[in-house]
């Protein structure tokens, strides 16, 4: 059916707002970062400087020791918890009961960090855990974990399952079928789920607040801390700290969101 | 004999899918199975290569009782209905597979593969990867994936029934010219009649966890249950018909 | 075969001390607290908690609030992303549209409730807007978008959040379902466009999503950096609540905290349960 032109205008239009709204909050975030007074109601800003950049890439300020120890902390997490969720992923995808596994492999993977965190609090307090790196790190690979059992129980099938027995058959070891084969194979689904564990962990704020007890101050936490002081345009560097690297990653490697083995 | 398996067993839950099964293979020779799907033919082709457990009996492979062996220590390889190549692994490198793991030295990999290649027709496909090959030609790869590493068995599970009928004719001469050519013994699972008793030298028929090997092709087309007699009355039905209209 | 299944077993093995052990210890230790079994005030087994929880109204409030945000956010969610997805499918596959709807999935909850408060606060973009455009005299006479009974701001957050995804999953079905080539069916069979759309598309890119769009409930009832932010103090969204009431000073309100976080989790396990039992345990993601 040929559209008419006010329906391709319409369609134009359509388009730019849909674009408009996932890039304008980019736009706004890295304005807002550099921006010094904006008196309501003014649409624009009045005055602007790069000061808060250049503390922040000189290295002086809190923010650079955030953003240093949330990478370092997500990279632990997202390599446990993709190596775990591996190993599990297999195991639950073989089994016979592999519903019930699946099904409580989910529970984690959905509830709220929050409420789970709470009923465990007390095990972080015996285990003098909390306000710790080493208890985040645990706390946060928890439900990264559920994440990547989920996401490779439905990785492992029954071809992957019958390369790995052609390896045995030709006379190779565990270490053959992993080495030369289940590796090989299984490198896109571990770069992503690499990545998505990474974002879970790179993005939580109220696991780590209450296992942190604030003093573990990853990027999150400063959004809030700057949010909550008022402090917006602090508030906007740190976010930008904390969405431009995912967002670079994203736009160079749409691969990332979506199973493409 | 080679082969001589006794009495295997197997059940998945209350699924009794090989029932007292016992049959014979001889050196350098290949028995055909034919058999409906569900007969547990495949199950039992899994258990020889170590793949599955049987829950009774024993396989003895040439004088030694492997059944309790890993599927890495019994030199029986096998051959899937779909061809089923390494993804990441180039031709050269799906056939290369087993003498890398034997750690065969480099030239002397070389040389087998490339002659191998070169029998099996696909010389000018060698670094084309799998998802470049026609289905003949990965089930030709797959197949000299197998026989490069002188199984002591070989087990072929349907492995033509993906192919057109012209590429599954000549796959059957090729395989029946390198079985010979490499003194190959091999069970051969199909549920084609003509296949049957054009692979094998001896022809069984696997029937509800049972198997029944017939002394020769004559005693396997005279049994009616496997439908030879069937077959061959309707043709002939159909050809006196059509040359005697009313 | 005893050494193959070796990394399974370790899988296994994680699996229970990472997953199972929390999830149960969580519920074990939430009902013992609850019932005056342990804790710091514990005096031995009482049902008094859970009959002041039953009196008041606050735990049932939240949670009430926490599936209405919950629901709606999922109708306007689905609602939208099924408009992109159709609407602009030709450009999801490629050109601009087709990279920047992956970029808000860069963006956590904590910057999007930042934005959204941004936005649409008293002294926000939009007031500043309406000011310029003279629609209000005053800061004051700018509607209550966040903080507000309604939870106008909670529901525009998540699903500012959850609407790229959802597009990008309807287009991922829509391609690998081929349901251009199911619709031309339909056409040929005499079906118009209308029918086609409500007789195929849509029934074909709800099935497949339902998993997800299941998820996408449960996992907005117990958010918390949104509702922390752009809610009001009561009733809470039910995270809020019980980190609140785990929080206070006032210990007393600690078996609350945790009979909030049980009631919680019944309602996500039995929900948990359902989708199950549809789907027939397929995946989502």
């Amino acid at each position: 059916m040929p559209s008419s032109p006010e329906n391709t205008f319409l369609k134009s239009s359509f388009l730019a707002v849909v674009v408009l709204f996932c890039i304008g909050p980019f736009v706004y975030l890295i304005g807002l970062s550099f921006v010094t007074s904006w008196p309501y109601p003014s649409i624009l800003p009045e005055s602007y400087s790069v000061d808060l950049w250049a503390r922040m890439l000189t290295g002086s300020g809190a923010l650079v020791s955030s953003f240093f120890l949330s990478l370092l902390i997500s990279l632990i997490v997202a390599a446990t918890s993709t190596s775990a969720g591996f190993m599990t992923g297999k195991y639950i995808a073989y089994h016979k009961h592999k519903s019930l596994l699946l099904f409580l492999a989910y529970v984690p993977y959905i509830m709220s960090p929050v409420i789970l965190g709470t009923c465990l609090m007390y095990l972080y307090i015996k285990g003098n855990l909390t306000g710790s790196t080493v208890g985040v790190i645990l706390a946060q690979t928890m439900f990264a974990y559920g994440f990547s059992i989920v996401f490779f129980s439905a990785f492992w099938n029954h071809r992957i399952r019958a390369l790995e027995d052609l390896v045995y058959t030709l006379g190779g070891s565990v270490v053959h079928a992993y080495k030369t084969v289940l590796l090989p194979i299984s490198k896109n689904a571990l770069l992503i789920c690499f990545f998505q564990t990474f974002l879970i962990s790179w993005f939580q704020y109220g696991l780590t607040l209450l296992i942190g007890s604030g003093k573990v101050q990853t990027l999150p936490i400063k959004v809030y801390e700057y949010v909550g002081e008022a402090n917006i345009y602090y508030a906007a560097l740190a976010s930008c700290l904390l969405v431009l690297p995912p967002a670079l990653l994203l736009w160079a490697n749409k691969r990332f969101v979506f199973k493409t083995v | 004999m080679f082969l001589s398996v006794r009495e295997l067993k197997k059940s998945f839950g209350k699924d009794e899918v090989l029932k007292q099964l016992s049959v014979d293979v001889e050196a350098q020779s290949t028995l055909s199975i034919l058999g409906k799907s569900g007969c547990g033919k495949t199950t039992f082709l899994k258990i020889l290569a170590g793949l599955e457990s049987q829950d009774h009996g024993s396989i003895e492979l040439n004088g030694i009782e492997i059944s309790q062996r890993p599927p890495q220590k019994r030199g029986v390889v096998y051959l899937y209905q779909e061809p089923l190549l390494f993804p990441h692994l180039n031709a050269f490198d799906n056939i290369a597979f087993g003498l890398r793991i034997q750690k065969v030295d480099a030239d002397a990999i070389e040389d087998r593969v490339a002659s191998l290649l070169k029998s099996l027709g696909l010389s000018q496909h060698a670094l084309k990867m799998p998802d470049q090959l026609s289905g003949g030609q990965k089930q030709r790869v797959a197949f000299g994936r197998a026989i490069i590493v002188n199984p002591l068995l070989l087990l072929l599970d349907e492995p033509f029934a993906s192919l057109d009928v012209e590429t599954r004719a000549t796959m059957q001469h090729l395989f029946k010219d390198i079985s010979n050519q490499f003194g190959i013994t091999s069970i051969f699972v199909t549920h084609d009649l003509k296949e049957a008793l054009l692979m094998g030298d001896k022809i069984a028929y696997m029937q509800q966890g049972h198997i029944t090997t017939y002394s020769s092709k004559q005693a396997f087309i005279n049994d009616p249950k496997v439908g030879v007699l069937k077959e061959i009355s309707f043709w002939s039905n159909l050809v006196q018909s059509t040359s005697n209209p009313e | 075969m005893n050494s193959r299944s070796l990394p399974g077993k370790i899988g296994l093995v994680l699996f229970l001390i990472l997953a199972i052990f929390p999830i149960a210890f969580s519920i074990g230790y939430a009902a013992f607290y609850s019932l005056g079994l342990t804790g710091l005030l514990s005096d031995g087994f009482t049902w008094e908690h859970w009959s002041n929880v039953f009196s008041r109204r606050e735990v049932w409030g939240s949670l009430l609030l926490s599936a209405y945000i919950s629901a709606f956010t999922v109708l306007l969610t689905v609602g939208a992303a099924l408009y992109i997805s159709i609407r602009l499918r030709s450009h999801l596959s490629k050109g601009t549209l087709s990279y920047a709807i992956y970029l808000p999935l860069a963006i956590p909850a904590t910057v999007a409730a930042f934005l959204v408060f941004q936005l649409l606060s008293g002294a926000g973009f939009l007031s500043r807007i309406f000011m310029t455009l003279g629609l209000i005299d005053s800061i004051n006479q700018f509607p209550d978008l966040i903080n507000d009974a309604a939870g106008f701001g909670i529901i525009a957050a998540h699903t500012g959040l959850a609407v790229p995804f959802f597009t990008i999953l309807f287009y991922e079905i829509y391609t690998s379902e081929k349901i251009d080539a199911l619709s031309q069916l339909a056409h040929t069979l005499g079906a118009e466009s209308r029918s086609v759309l409500y007789r195929v598309t849509l029934p074909i890119l709800i099935k497949k999503s339902m998993m997800n769009i299941s998820l996408l409930f449960i996992i907005v009832m117990g958010s918390y950096e949104i509702p922390l932010l752009l809610g009001r103090q009561a009733p809470q969204m039910i995270s809020v609540l019980t980190m609140r009431k785990y929080e206070m000073f006032d210990i007393s309100e600690k078996p609350e905290a945790f009979i909030a976080a049980l009631l919680y989790t019944g309602i996500v396990l039995v929900l948990l349960t359902l989708v199950f039992r549809r789907s027939g345990a397929k995946h989502a993601i």
